[in-house]
């Protein structure tokens, strides 16, 4: 079930058929293992694996790369970066190596090294501007996944502890887990969204979670296009700041209006996150696809706010 | 068929409209005179009275439009009426009206919220002319809850990508004060009461304006500080008269609305004002509390910029006295930079006698919320891969027993 990426916005990801834990299945331990024992319809795009480091590549270059490289050597594939990867683009922006714990499964333990897997992240090379040195934490990660077959709610919520369902409500069962404390939301459709998760992976750990809970409940559910939707991360910069200034000299960006909100709503065009500037100095940024988009848009705003710190 | 009028010839009031062939004609039933024919008239027919008939209406112009428009129109320039606006802020909230209809995403809301949007246009109209408007006087025009008009107000600044300019404070005193009913002798108002209405609005704005400096307004609704500042301003232009009179009294007697943050914020302004008498040569003397501090407000508010500078660290000092532990006694302040703020700072000394002088921020920062803090991901969480193997045993403890959905079939009579 191989999508065409170019047309279908949902990204294939090409874990897949290899996630989805029937009891028949071997565990994932085996995953990567298995990857290379049986070779099967390995993914032909190759894109989402960041090359910046090699010297001199372009975008254009890197892609001829990769598609020579594919031929030759299998690749293990992160299934993180391929469901955080979404448009299928090359990483390109400096930004995008500064993953500060982007675990990535170890290409050694299966005993195979393609030189071309991405390393552990890099330091960002900025040379210009010196960098804030504060690091956004995330705290909210929401993430939807399609497990693919009709569900009877009411059914879920007698068999399951941690369900609650109110039809009159809201038309879908709220189930929480204790690890990683999450929450989701499924749909009788078979939809489901997962929400409160500090993590890319811990999110999609949390997912796996519930589809398994769905799937002891007697039904045939997979894990079917897994995407992360929206990422929230807040920071403090620990400087009081002049909201009313920032309004005044960014004003086709912002929208101050203390009457209804005390904070000072920043829409930044590149990369698109919202980000929330209290007077206190706290910062909170929401609208991410991606990890890299909430560090980068926090490294643009940071000296924009530096400029109204000493504002008398 | 009656018309109305009376017959030239015969004096009679019976005429009908009839018809000659195809042509129309008012003709007098009792003497067969006619009247008129071959009239080309429109809907409203009124021609004898010769009143002249609107080009928007023979032409159907009005017709093009929808009526949801037209009454969302005529609702607009009515509140422009009632809020007595120039007739340019009218047109332009009218064409920002249409606009705004036409966008997908209002075409369709409900009309609670089409006419919340009249109103939203209004002000967002207001906003872009400096014209001093706040959204709770719209709400309560429109009788919508604020939260409603957040919302739409939001949606349409984003949708029409309008850029709306921050609310002037000056002009808000201003038109605020305007409000108040302090300003002419009334029957319920006593006479020491009674202000002068330029010494009011010009010493409220400069409490405001000190309100601002000390960051009492970043983040906060404006009109509570406002009216704070406008009871301390009143207060202290005649002190002795009115030292006694309540804040809730003063709001009633004005005839204006005492929001509840406003206490807060009267709190907050005193303090400022305390801590800056402290740094008042011949006010030291004098053991300041909230209620004599307002008897010296005209002075406080003079040398403002000296006091604030004296009253209060910027931050710059604080972590420079953290920074340089070891240079010199306490006592003394440091020398590094020999900035002029410098020399202002109180010593360490001065600090055990009033209280720290404290640093000049927000009081979110002062007096921070308790809040448990969420701990920073530790070590474990951040080598989670999301594929880690997920143990029978843990699902297991989220799914029911046989005997327990049993007994819940039973309790809830589970359909």
């Amino acid at each position: 079930f191989k999508d065409d990426l170019s047309t279908s916005p949902q990204l294939f990801t090409p874990m897949s058929p290899y996630d989805v834990d029937l009891p028949i299945q071997t565990t994932e331990d085996v995953l990567f293992g298995s990857q290379f024992n049986q070779p099967k319809e390995l993914p032909t795009d190759f894109s989402s694996v960041d090359l910046s480091f090699l010297p001199d590549i372009t975008q254009d270059s890197k892609e001829e790369n990769l598609s020579e490289a594919g031929h030759d050597m299998q690749k293990e594939f992160d299934g993180s970066i391929s469901s955080r990867n979404e448009d299928s683009s090359i990483f390109v922006d400096e930004s995008s190596l500064s993953y500060p714990d982007a675990t990535r499964p170890s290409p050694e333990a299966s005993g195979v090294c393609p030189p071309l897997t991405p390393m552990t992240p890099m330091t960002p090379v900025t040379p210009a501007s010196e960098s804030s040195g504060i690091v956004p934490q995330l705290q909210n990660i929401v993430s939807t996944v399609n497990l693919a077959c009709k569900l009877d709610l009411k059914n879920i919520a007698l068999h399951a502890r941690n369900a609650e369902y109110n039809p009159k409500r809201f038309a879908a069962v709220i189930m929480r887990i204790r690890e990683p404390r999450t929450t989701a939301l499924i749909f009788s459709s078979g939809k489901m969204v997962c929400t409160g998760a500090k993590s890319e992976e811990q999110s999609r750990l949390a997912a796996r979670k519930y589809a398994r809970v769905v799937q002891k409940l007697g039904f045939p559910a997979k894990f079917l296009d897994f995407k992360i939707q929206n990422m929230v991360g807040s920071c403090d910069v620990r400087f009081p700041i002049r909201l009313e200034g920032l309004v005044l000299t960014h004003q086709q960006f912002s929208s101050y209006e203390p009457e209804l909100f005390p904070g000072l709503i920043y829409r930044m065009v590149k990369p698109r996150i919202v980000l929330l500037i209290f007077v206190s100095g706290k910062v909170v940024l929401t609208g991410a696809k991606e990890r890299s988009e909430i560090y980068e848009a926090f490294e643009n705003i940071y000296p924009i706010l530096k400029g109204f710190k000493k504002a008398s | 068929m009656a018309a109305r009028g009376s017959c030239p010839g015969c004096g009679s009031t019976a005429l009908v409209e009839d018809a000659h062939y195809a042509q129309q004609q008012l003709v007098c039933a009792a003497c067969g005179c006619v009247l008129s024919e071959g009239l080309l008239t429109t809907t409203y027919a009124e021609e004898e009275h010769l009143r002249e008939v609107a080009y928007s209406q023979s032409t159907g112009q009005k017709e093009q439009l929808s009526r949801c428009l037209q009454r969302g129109i005529r609702r607009v320039q009515d509140l422009c009426k009632v809020l007595q606006l120039p007739t340019v802020f009218e047109e332009t909230a009218v064409s920002y009206f249409q606009r705004a209809l036409q966008h997908p995403s209002f075409h369709l809301v409900s009309l609670e919220k089409k006419e919340l949007l009249g109103g939203c246009c209004i002000f967002v109209t207001c906003r872009q002319h400096n014209w001093p408007l706040t959204m709770g006087t719209i709400c309560s025009l429109l009788y919508v809850k604020q939260e409603l008009f957040a919302s739409v107000y939001l949606s349409l600044q984003k949708e029409l990508g309008l850029s709306v300019p921050a609310l002037s404070l000056g002009d808000l005193v201003k038109t605020h004060l305007n409000s108040f009913q302090l300003f002419q002798h009334a029957a319920n108002v006593p006479a020491p009461f009674v202000e002068d209405k330029e010494k009011m609005v010009a010493r409220t704005m400069q409490i405001v304006e000190l309100a601002s400096e000390t960051w009492l307004v970043t983040g906060r609704h404006p009109i509570p500080i406002v009216t704070a500042a406008a009871f301390l301003s009143w207060q202290s232009l005649q002190p002795a008269a009115r030292l006694t009179c309540t804040f809730a009294r003063f709001c009633k007697l004005a005839g204006v609305d005492l929001p509840p943050p406003a206490h807060l914020r009267l709190k907050e302004l005193l303090e400022i004002l305390l801590r800056m008498a402290s740094q008042l040569a011949w006010l030291r003397v004098f053991n300041m509390d909230k209620k004599t501090v307002v008897k010296h407000i005209g002075d406080l508010l003079q040398h403002r910029i000296f006091l604030l500078k004296n009253a209060f660290c910027l931050e710059d000092e604080e972590e420079q006295h953290a920074m340089t532990p070891g240079e010199g006694s306490p006592g003394s302040p440091p020398a590094a930079g020999g900035a002029a703020q410098e020399e202002g700072c109180p010593s360490e000394g001065k600090r055990q006698h009033e209280g720290r002088p404290r640093p000049l921020l927000p009081p979110c920062l002062i007096n921070p919320r308790k809040r448990l803090r969420t701990a920073a991901p530790s070590a474990s969480d951040s080598a989670i891969t999301g594929d880690e193997p997920i143990s029978d045993s843990e699902i297991e403890q989220y799914l029911r027993g046989p005997e327990e959905i049993r007994a819940f079939r039973k309790a809830k009579a589970w359909p």
